[in-house]
């Protein structure tokens, strides 16, 4: 398992390169190569796998957003980019939840990531306000608002799909549905 | 949509101004670019006479923008949920964990301050063991006991034994003169004689002799052959008690610089060795010893090693071979121990202790000398 992990290990201009041209080829490569890394800095210091997953799918979205909005450059490797955004996160969520942060286990060299870190965080507000505001939405109107948004399904598929009569009803559906969606969003 | 049914929603809008419904889906058409010039212009014109409608479609536009920071970040966590679901997490876990073992926990921590520990240790042992090697090479023990030419003796021995048998009708008496020679001192006023055990190893028979040249015959009462110990006991007839011993057992270890002095029997007179601790440790490091500057010789071993206020230091016992001017001392207490493993009662009631008085101190040199050459003894072994 870890030696198929590490030969498949992706060279950091391939990653800039397959990301900036949405490959998920180079997605699948990224993910795999450095996800042993994380698990065992967060094993090691009073995590489980499943924190291990959420801490690095987060670094791996910061890496993405900042390749494709176009302003990363590679001062260093992305190995220890990774490594040192998935620390920075690691010891926040260990600090509110109160837990004993102690003394990290290091295993990698670590940079100053905290702006990256930051950056994220505002806008991973804005992602959960638009998720809680789905997830009150209650169905069907959710999954429509899902599918036509976020899956780019069509009205004609929406329509096939929860049998309304015709793709005005589902229109109609649906303006209803994304007016509520709105409202909830709105919320202050 | 046909256009002429928007054209109608259009006019129903303005008309009735509020089916906030449609207006939603035509704002959503107009950001995403779906109306026709037409279109587009008009609504424009109701966006502009209208602030309501304007507010409407700025909101929209944020929300819309929300969407799709929220899409493409749903989509790309599905995507990493699905990479994620390829990974043998467990496996990985399970290698990856800190292992129940506190050993193992250990090593992964500090794997690179172990290795240097480690490397560290090995480049210490390496110079340690060489170091010990090379003083191994040079230094070498040598027993001061004097061994009075015994080829030559025992060449005369030879002849005498010829002579002997050639006038077999005249025996004769024995005036062996000696093989081998030490020195003792009386740690009693009844005749015990304290020495090292090299001094009498192997012998026949053994005597000693006072400053006057008087020999008295003595026989071994104990040894240790761990602290080079012997203690002797004047056995003849003719030897009268020793007025009280005038120098006393130091208990405490002696210092570095010390002045020290020892008298011995490196020849037929008396000969006094002065200089100082310089060592707490003797040979390769033995604790039992102590490391003395005076030149000592063949014969000196056993001679007692005293301060400068006759306080018993330790006996001389060797020197290493390489080493000039240096030679070794057993350390007092082994004196003490060797006395108390004989019985008590047989020393007398006048032996040497520690706890008395030393009548040597204050004196000066010459003064002690004086007082104590008469408790040295020279050791004469025979072993034909």
């Amino acid at each position: 398992m870890n030696n198929s992990l590490k030969s498949s290990v992706p060279t950091d201009r391939e990653v800039i390169l397959g990301v900036l041209n949405n490959s998920a080829d180079t997605l699948n490569k990224l993910y795999k190569a450095y996800y042993a890394m994380v698990l065992q800095f967060i094993l090691n210091n009073n995590g489980d796998e499943d924190d291990a997953k959420d801490v690095y799918q987060e670094a791996i979205i910061i890496l993405y957003n900042k390749i494709r909005e176009g302003n990363f450059e590679l001062s260093s490797k992305l190995k220890t980019y990774i490594y040192s955004v998935c620390r920075r996160i690691w010891l926040k969520k260990l600090s509110q939840n109160s837990k004993k942060a102690g003394s990290i286990t290091d295993y990698e060299d670590v940079l100053i990531v905290e702006e990256d870190v930051e950056e994220h965080e505002e806008k991973d507000l804005q992602f959960v306000k638009m998720q809680s505001a789905l997830d009150h939405l209650g169905e069907p109107c959710k999954t429509i608002i899902q599918d036509f948004y976020i899956h780019n399904l069509s009205m004609q598929d929406i329509c096939e799909k929860f049998g309304y009569t015709n793709t005005d009803n589902a229109k109609t559906q649906k303006y209803k549905c994304l007016q509520r969606l709105k409202k909830i969003f709105f919320q202050p | 949509m046909p256009a002429k049914v928007k054209e109608n929603i259009f006019s129903t809008i303005i008309i009735e101004m509020r089916n906030d419904l449609e207006l939603d889906a035509i704002i959503e058409d107009y950001l995403l670019g779906k109306l026709n010039p037409h279109e587009t212009e008009a609504f424009e014109q109701l966006r502009r006479n209208d602030p309501a409608v304007d507010h409407k479609v700025v909101s929209h536009k944020f929300f819309l923008e929300s969407m799709e920071m929220f899409a493409s970040q749903s989509r790309l966590k599905e995507q990493l949920n699905h990479i994620h679901a390829e990974i043998d997490v467990e496996s990985l876990a399970a290698d990856l964990r800190p292992h129940p073992s506190r050993v193992i926990q250990l090593w992964r921590k500090h794997k690179s301050a172990i290795a240097v520990a480690a490397s560290f240790l090995v480049l210490s042992f390496v110079s340690v063991y060489s170091i010990q090697h090379n003083s191994k090479q040079e230094e070498r023990y040598r027993n001061m006991s004097r061994e009075l030419s015994r080829v030559k003796n025992s060449t005369n021995n030879l002849i005498r034994t010829i002579k002997s048998n050639a006038s077999s009708d005249t025996p004769s008496k024995s005036t062996n003169p000696g093989n081998f020679g030490g020195t003792g001192f009386a740690i009693s006023t009844n005749g015990y004689i304290l020495t090292n055990l090299h001094v009498i190893n192997g012998a026949d028979s053994l005597y000693v002799q006072n400053n006057k040249g008087e020999s008295f015959k003595v026989k071994s009462i104990y040894t240790d052959s761990q602290n080079d110990i012997a203690i002797l006991k004047i056995s003849d007839k003719n030897f009268s008690h020793l007025s009280s011993i005038p120098y006393t057992i130091k208990r405490s270890t002696s210092s570095i610089g010390e002045t020290v002095y020892t008298l011995g029997y490196p020849k037929d007179d008396a000969v006094l060795g002065e200089g100082y601790v310089s060592s707490k440790n003797g040979f390769i490091g033995d604790t039992t010893q102590y490391q003395v500057s005076i030149p000592v010789n063949p014969g000196n071993s056993g001679g007692p090693l005293l301060d400068d206020n006759g306080n018993l230091v330790g006996i001389i016992s060797g020197k290493p071979d390489q080493t000039e001017g240096a030679a070794f001392a057993i350390k007092s207490k082994y004196i003490l121990e060797a006395m108390r493993a004989i019985p008590q009662d047989s020393l007398g009631a006048n032996k040497l202790s520690a706890s008395k008085k030393s009548l040597l101190s204050g004196l000066k040199r010459t003064k002690q000398i004086e007082k104590i050459q008469d408790y040295v003894f020279m050791i004469k072994v025979y072993n034909n």
